[in-house]
């Protein structure tokens, strides 16, 4: 395999795992935008704790795609941020209000006031972020911004990006990231021996899920109608994708349908994942359509070897900590916790001992 | 209007909106970088001497440093955006020189943030040990950070390790450009100055709380840690700086007589204590000046010469004042705070303790903001003093800005943005700083145990 070919399955694989990870952290924003932040007390705080700990994590992973587009397709990089700043950048904001939002919240216990106002930001920026990406994503995929095939944008910049098919991303992407929270959160409800809540998420869950399947195939004549060089891309190397797309799919709605969320949500997130490898592949070999490829944009094979060697190194480090972090928060605790707590509490404790070593 | 006409107007609100969001973002990743050496310290202690309050410190210095990094890492991704977004034929040209060391600064915040996760939400999780243990990757790969960042940084003021072939990029070196001459001086001296804002922001606080009578162990003890890590690394910074205007020197000579304001190239020139630069006159007025001292400083030799800004075209020139000031600043804040750390360092030698007197309490306060200071002034030097280039003598930043319109629109909503997320940021730490000292309320908890 080439070196530019490598990086760019590196960056799809980057962005399919965004998707997947950081859509449910967005996804779990949308629904409180959808239950007009009326949710109770305790599915909100069911919904912030299955967040909490990983969001930072998963949002690097935009980050990660970001650099090495940056690094290894310079000049399509900087075709893209000059067609699409617009709803780049909205996007962004989305980011930012979504994350602040939700660090804020969490923080500002005790003032109910903020609490609530930082919780609408939270909402607001969650939604508002996989609206604008998903647009973006869908701009390029249909083919219509006016890049040339050295690298310029000669369209508009206000409205070069709007098109039914990235119109219609900006609502799919949305509507996806929702799917994945719902299945997470009903897995994570169980986990948590609730079973009122995860009946709640497992009917959300299958209501989206089926809607989305119903959107997908509207998505499909879309892009054939929208989109021809994608639609060609699509015939020739895009029916697998779709094909796992509806089977996961189906297995997921099962999944919640009898019980096995565990199931439910592997298939949920190769659902959406698919989607993403399926848009990949059907575009390939060009970067950004109509016509600047992969060949032109890419850079110098040294730096593409660099950021192999970076990545390879990064894995070796990152995987273990991944595994780390997942292992202690989307497990049942298996011990009593308190462990420090407990230290501080009994040191505390009135006495003679209290002054001593509390170990 | 032609695209010249924008881009002449895009460079000044591209430029502003890049300092700005820069500005906001080097406080928090400093503290990012900085804050959580003082946590570990003190969990450390904690787990050490059993001593509740130490533990009562880390905890609720997690609590902050939680709301920072968030504020950090969404500011630093507006930054990541930025760059191409507001620079694309910068990126576009030089993404493959210099994007390794954004990549492998990718995978240190990638570590960071899942540190963070199991440090911030692992304290009734994992054992005392093991939850340190946690947080040493974030003091590790915020280091790393940094230093990743401003490798790239340090290219644009000396760029090397690429081919340009009319106007592309042909062959590159990425790791010679990450390792570029200006590196190992401007990376070690923003790491220092990381520390140096952590540790005097924080003790200003408590030393603050302390002047408004909340003058118990726990205050003291915090601002003693903040201090202290203020206070090591202020004569390191000392050492650091000087290498850092050796090297400036070195690849950037327009740049130091800028900062120095030395207009005139030739032997014996004088160091400058103050003084306003005239660019239309070429003096520096009301300055005190030291006969051959910037020529000792700069290359170790009284009667060394020294190329003054008459060695090169006006048109090269940054805007001299502006950096000749802002030089001035960062150096005398960082001389003031160096003072600070000797007065501590002698008091708590000689009487064992540091010193309780107001006058002390009050120097300790403004060291806080000090420090903020002499860091976005010495990052005016570094950016400002690079102009008109985006790539020291290779780009000029107007060849690298947008062609877009709007960019207008955008710094508006920029502003209006991070003055939400600053004024956000600063409410919810004064609503943790506002709860009552976790030990008082632990002990009730055990109490009612």
């Amino acid at each position: 395999m080439p070196p530019e070919t490598a990086v760019l399955a590196l960056l799809v694989v980057a962005l399919t795992l965004y998707a997947v990870l950081g859509g449910a952290d967005f996804g779990a924003g949308v629904w409180e935008v959808n239950t007009a932040l009326q949710a109770p007390e305790r599915e909100r705080t069911l919904l912030y704790r299955a967040i909490g700990p990983v969001w930072e994590a998963n949002h690097v992973w935009l980050i990660f795609a970001l650099v090495v587009l940056q690094t290894a397709f310079p000049r399509a990089s900087a075709a893209v941020m000059q067609a699409l700043w617009l709803p780049l950048f909205l996007g962004l904001l989305g980011i930012v209000f979504r994350g602040a939002g939700f660090a804020f919240r969490s923080y500002a216990a005790g003032a109910v006031l903020q609490q609530q106002i930082w919780g609408v930001v939270f909402a607001l920026g969650s939604t508002a972020a996989p609206f604008f990406l998903g647009a973006a994503a869908g701009a390029v995929a249909s083919g219509r911004l006016a890049i040339t095939s050295d690298g310029h944008f000669a369209g508009s910049f206000l409205t070069g990006w709007i098109s039914p098919l990235s119109i219609f991303a900006a609502f799919f992407a949305v509507g996806g990231c929702a799917y994945l929270a719902a299945v997470y959160l009903t897995r994570e409800a169980a986990q948590a021996g609730d079973q009122e809540l995860a009946h709640l998420w497992r009917v959300r869950s299958l209501a989206t899920g089926a809607w989305m399947g119903v959107l997908a195939f509207a998505g499909v004549a879309i892009v054939a109608s929208d989109a021809p060089a994608l639609w060609a891309g699509f015939r020739e190397r895009g029916l697998p994708f779709v094909a796992v797309s509806f089977v996961t799919g189906c297995g997921s709605l099962f999944g919640l349908w009898r019980g096995g969320f565990g199931l439910a949500v592997t298939a949920a997130a190769a659902t959406v994942g698919s989607v993403i490898l399926g848009l990949a592949a059907s575009q390939y070999p060009v970067l950004v359509p109509p016509g600047l490829t992969l060949d032109f944009a890419k850079a110098p094979d040294r730096v593409l070897l660099a950021v192999l060697c970076a990545v390879g190194g990064g894995v070796v480090v990152l995987v273990p900590a991944l595994f780390l972090l997942f292992r202690t928060f989307k497990r049942r605790p298996r011990q009593p916790p308190g462990a420090l707590g407990t230290l501080a509490v009994s040191c505390l404790a009135p006495g003679p001992k209290s002054r001593g070593r509390c170990r | 209007m032609n695209a010249t006409a924008v881009a002449e107007g895009n460079l000044l609100l591209a430029r502003s909106q890049m300092a700005f969001t820069l500005g906001f973002h080097i406080v928090v990743a400093c503290l990012g970088v900085g804050f959580p050496v003082l946590m570990l310290i003190a969990e450390g202690l904690a787990i050490r001497t059993g001593d509740p309050t130490w533990y009562a410190l880390a905890r609720r210095w997690s609590k902050s440093f939680a709301v920072l990094f968030a504020v950090g890492a969404v500011s630093g991704t507006v930054l990541s955006f930025e760059l191409g977004l507001l620079w694309p034929s910068f990126m576009g040209t030089f993404g493959a020189v210099i994007g390794l060391p954004f990549t492998l600064e990718g995978f240190a915040f990638f570590l960071e943030a899942i540190f963070v996760g199991i440090y911030l939400y692992g304290w009734d999780r994992l054992s005392p040990r093991a939850h340190w243990w946690a947080g040493v990757p974030i003091v590790l790969s915020g280091l790393a950070s940094a230093w990743f960042v401003v490798t790239a940084n340090a290219w644009m003021n000396s760029p090397e390790g690429f081919v340009l072939t009319g106007g592309v990029v042909t062959s590159a070196d990425p790791l010679r450009a990450m390792l570029n001459q200006a590196t190992p001086a401007q990376t070690a001296h923003m790491i220092v100055a990381a520390y140096m804002v952590s540790g005097f922001l924080v003790a200003s606080v408590y030393a603050g709380s302390r002047l408004r009578g909340r003058n118990g162990v726990y205050h003291r003890r915090a601002m003693a840690l903040g201090l202290t890590l203020g206070a090591v690394f202020a004569p390191i910074q000392i050492v650091v700086g000087d290498l850092s205007a050796k090297m400036v020197a070195r690849t950037q000579p327009v740049k130091l007589a800028a900062m120095e304001g030395q207009f005139r190239t030739g032997p014996h020139a004088p160091l400058r204590i103050g003084g306003l630069p005239d660019e239309v006159t070429g003096q520096t007025n009301f300055a005190l000046e030291i006969p051959g001292g910037l020529s000792w400083l700069a290359y170790g030799e009284s009667s060394a010469v020294v190329r003054g800004l008459d060695s090169f075209p006006t048109t090269d020139w940054p805007p001299v004042a502006l950096v000749h000031v802002a030089f001035q600043l960062m150096v005398g804040t960082g001389v003031a705070l160096f003072a600070l750390a000797v007065w501590s360092a002698w008091a708590a030698w000689r009487r064992r303790a540091l010193p309780d007197g107001r006058g002390f309490l009050l120097a300790v306060v403004a060291a806080g903001p000090l420090a903020v200071l002499a860091l976005e002034a010495g990052w005016v030097v570094t950016e400002v003093g690079r102009q008109p280039w985006i790539v020291q003598g290779v780009m000029r930043t107007t060849e690298a800005v947008t062609r877009a319109p709007g960019i207008g629109v955008l710094f508006t909503a920029t502003l209006a943005t991070y003055s939400l997320l600053g004024a956000g940021a600063v409410l919810i730490l004064r609503l943790l700083a506002r709860e009552p000292v976790p030990p008082a309320r632990l002990e009730a908890t055990s109490h009612a145990a």
